[in-house]
């Protein structure tokens, strides 16, 4: 209205118009700032150091980026072997990683220094669109919450050779009686029946707690958290395991997983346990994908079924910023899409297994040239993986002590206590029961 | 004095054994780099080659980025190398010539800190970069190496003044110079062995390290080789072809460098251990 109440006189055309304009223009801006404004940047750590992952990794990443103009993604590798260290102090520091890959005994690590944001949300939302293999979200629920992603799904299997098992007139172990029957006529002439490790390291660490999931020693920890590791059950597995040590070869105190699978991609080794064997036997050994044998790890006589250790890897989310952690949302959700998330598990085919069942049917992951070639062995790498577990993640409880057991590879100081020092396992496992209860103390 | 033919061969025959010892596991991973993957693991392992192949270093080259971390290892190190003869030249004159109160004991201090594991420092450290903005920065590992290597060259700079005869530096102080031209014009001509010494000594110090430089760089451009070669290799399968081809590979400038100034280093060595 007019100071005259006329109706709309010039000056307040005048008014009216500035009023317009400003209006238009600070939308204009807003809009023109949303338009250019810096995409939200992502820091991704993670733990696939070789050329060739790191480089699928990027394939990945362009793509998302290209895709999502507003999130940038970048990656950051790492080593296992520093990270324990390493990401504690970039977090104290106020430098850490938003996205960083992890297995279940690290996210009690970062967990504690409360590094590690929930993900329940994204989880119930990607297990009803995807459906998580439960052994491998299982090891991240926890105290309420879900701390991680499952990414891959790593699972320890016996690997052999058919024509070795045909000549030598065996057929595949179930049992621990046919497998160190199977040892024994697997060797001879320079060769070994088996190559299991007796290093005190993670590789042996694994392989025994192969073994003690196949007698009925899975679980080390009673509900209340106190040590249940020192039973007849695991005695057993100490036991036996040594036997088949005495067939392996001398030096199999120095091993980790790469002196495993030259003795068995040389032919020296009959039988090994280990994650995966493919991509050495196809690219240092035979390559014949017929004659490459695989199994579920053979169990106790007295047990029913096979089991073994497996390792879900997976993503945490540790940053504290809501944009960025809505954008890490997007980020993963995209990776788990069964179009891209097969060719996230073929930068090392053979060896990353599917943690979703709509994953494990995926196109992008069968299509693969290795995995099509070894197609049979994939697909019981898979079958054995659904019974996987992991030590201090069986009952359901975890406790934080676990993260030292594991760092301190107790469980293979308990096995060189028997093969280097000569002790009987029952004298080792208690040995072994009492370092870990002073731990748990703590 | 005459050796018997007795002293003469056990004398051969014992360098020889060390020879051995000392160069089969050179020779193995040389030789090794160049074998086919079938027969660098097989069960009869080949002293000398059966196969050969360039195929490793080809994607040692091509595959990864291993000549970035040759390049990143090569700055450091030379910048190490630099600031650690810079510094522990001047500073082993002052403990050598000048008097000043707590020479001795500053002296013995600073041995004590080579002695002190790195390990206990690195995480405060890490926080200290951090503040600093030298995370992922080479100019931190330059400083770590630096601060590393100068106690020992320090100790061993001394050494190597201590050679000196005390009237060359009259002769020059009676004619006028001041303490730079002495420590510049005289001395260091005199004791560019020890020189040598310790700056192969820093340099392979700096090309050796590992543990810093894993925590203080964060992202795979930056990376030393020790580290960027760790990642190469891979965990669960490893490629020995890849391994031995890079192992050969990183030799090479420690090689190169023992070539050109390696006469020099034991000739200081030796020096610098008679007064």
């Amino acid at each position: 209205m007019s100071k005259t109440g006329k109706g709309p006189g010039k000056g307040d055309k005048i008014v009216k118009l500035t009023r317009l304009f400003t209006a238009a223009g600070f939308a204009a801006l807003l809009l023109s700032g949303t338009a250019y404004a810096d995409p939200v940047k992502l820091t991704l750590w993670h733990m696939e150091q070789p050329p060739h992952r790191v480089q699928r990794m990027q394939e990945l990443l362009d793509e998302f980026n290209k895709g999502h103009p507003d999130i940038e993604v970048r990656q950051e590798p790492q080593s296992w072997g520093e990270v324990y260290a390493k990401a504690p102090a970039a977090f104290a520091a106020g430098n850490g990683p938003d996205l960083l890959f992890t297995i279940p005994d690290f996210t009690t690590v970062l967990k504690k220094i409360d590094a590690v944001v929930p993900v329940d949300d994204l989880a119930k939302d990607l297990d009803a669109k995807h459906g998580f293999v439960p052994a491998t979200i299982a090891p991240y629920k926890y105290d309420d919450h879900v701390w991680a992603i499952p990414a891959y799904n790593m699972a320890i299997s016996l690997w052999y050779r058919n024509s070795a098992l045909k000549n030598a007139g065996i057929e595949v172990p179930k049992t621990w009686s046919e497998w160190q029957a199977a040892a024994e006529k697997l060797g001879g002439d320079g060769r070994y029946g088996i190559g299991l490790p007796a290093n005190k390291q993670l590789y042996t660490d694994q392989t025994v707690y192969s073994l003690m999931v196949n007698s009925g020693a899975a679980d080390i920890y009673k509900d209340d958290g106190s040590i249940d590791f020192d039973k007849p059950e695991t005695v057993k597995a100490y036991d036996f395991y040594s036997k088949l040590a005495k067939l392996s070869p001398a030096d199999n105190a120095s091993w980790t997983w790469g002196e495993a699978e030259a003795c068995f991609a040389s032919n020296t080794c009959g039988m090994i346990l280990q994650f995966s064997v493919i991509n050495t036997y196809d690219t240092q050994a035979e390559g014949d994908a017929a004659d490459l044998g695989v199994a579920a790890v053979p169990h106790d006589d007295g047990q029913k079924e096979s089991a073994t250790i497996s390792y879900s890897n997976a993503i945490m989310l540790t940053t504290k910023d809501k944009a960025k952690q809505d954008a890490a949302k997007v980020f993963l959700a995209w990776l788990l899409e069964p179009a891209n998330y097969g060719r996230f598990l073929t930068m090392e085919p053979g060896l990353f297994l599917p943690v979703t069942n709509d994953g494990a049917k995926a196109d992008s992951f069968w299509s693969d040239k290795v995995v099509t070639k070894y197609k049979p062995q994939i697909e019981t790498m898979i079958a054995n993986s659904q019974n996987g577990k992991l030590f201090g993640f069986t009952t359901g409880k975890v406790f934080p002590s676990i993260g030292a057991i594991s760092a301190q590879n107790l469980i293979a100081e308990t096995l060189q206590h028997i093969v280097v020092d000569g002790q009987s396992a029952a004298d080792a496992v208690k040995a072994g029961q009492a370092k870990m209860a002073d731990i748990a103390k703590k | 004095m005459k050796r018997s033919w007795r002293q003469a061969t056990a004398l051969f025959g014992g360098l020889a054994a060390i020879a051995i010892i000392i160069g089969l596991p050179f020779w193995w991973v040389v030789t090794g780099s160049i074998k086919l993957p079938r027969e660098i693991i097989q069960r009869q392992p080949t002293m000398f080659p059966h196969s050969f192949t360039l195929q490793h270093f080809e994607k040692l080259l091509q595959a990864s980025d291993f000549p970035i971390y040759l390049l990143n290892s090569v700055i450091v190190a030379l910048f190490s190398t630099a600031f650690t003869v810079l510094m522990a030249l001047p500073a082993a004159y002052a403990f050598f010539r000048m008097e000043f109160p707590g020479r001795n004991t500053l002296y013995r201090t600073i041995l004590l800190a080579y002695a002190f594991p790195g390990v206990v420092v690195l995480i405060p450290l890490y926080g200290l970069f951090a503040k600093v903005g030298l995370i992922d920065s080479p100019a931190a590992l330059v400083i770590v190496n630096v601060a590393l290597a100068l106690p020992f060259s320090i100790w061993m700079m001394r050494s190597f003044l201590a050679t000196v005869p005390r009237e060359i530096e009259e002769a020059a102080v009676v004619d006028g110079a001041p303490t730079t031209t002495i420590l510049v014009r005289i001395l260091m001509p005199l004791i560019a062995p020890g020189i040598a010494s310790v700056a192969i000594f820093a340099f392979i110090s700096s090309w050796t390290e590992y543990l810093f430089a894993s925590v203080l760089i964060v992202s795979d451009a930056r990376r030393t080789i020790p580290v960027g070669f760790a990642g190469i290799i891979g965990q669960y399968q490893i490629d020995w072809g890849l391994l031995l081809a890079g192992a050969t590979a990183a030799i090479v400038p420690v090689v190169i460098l023992f070539a050109l100034v390696g006469r020099w280093f034991v000739s200081g060595l030796t020096e610098g251990a008679v007064k």
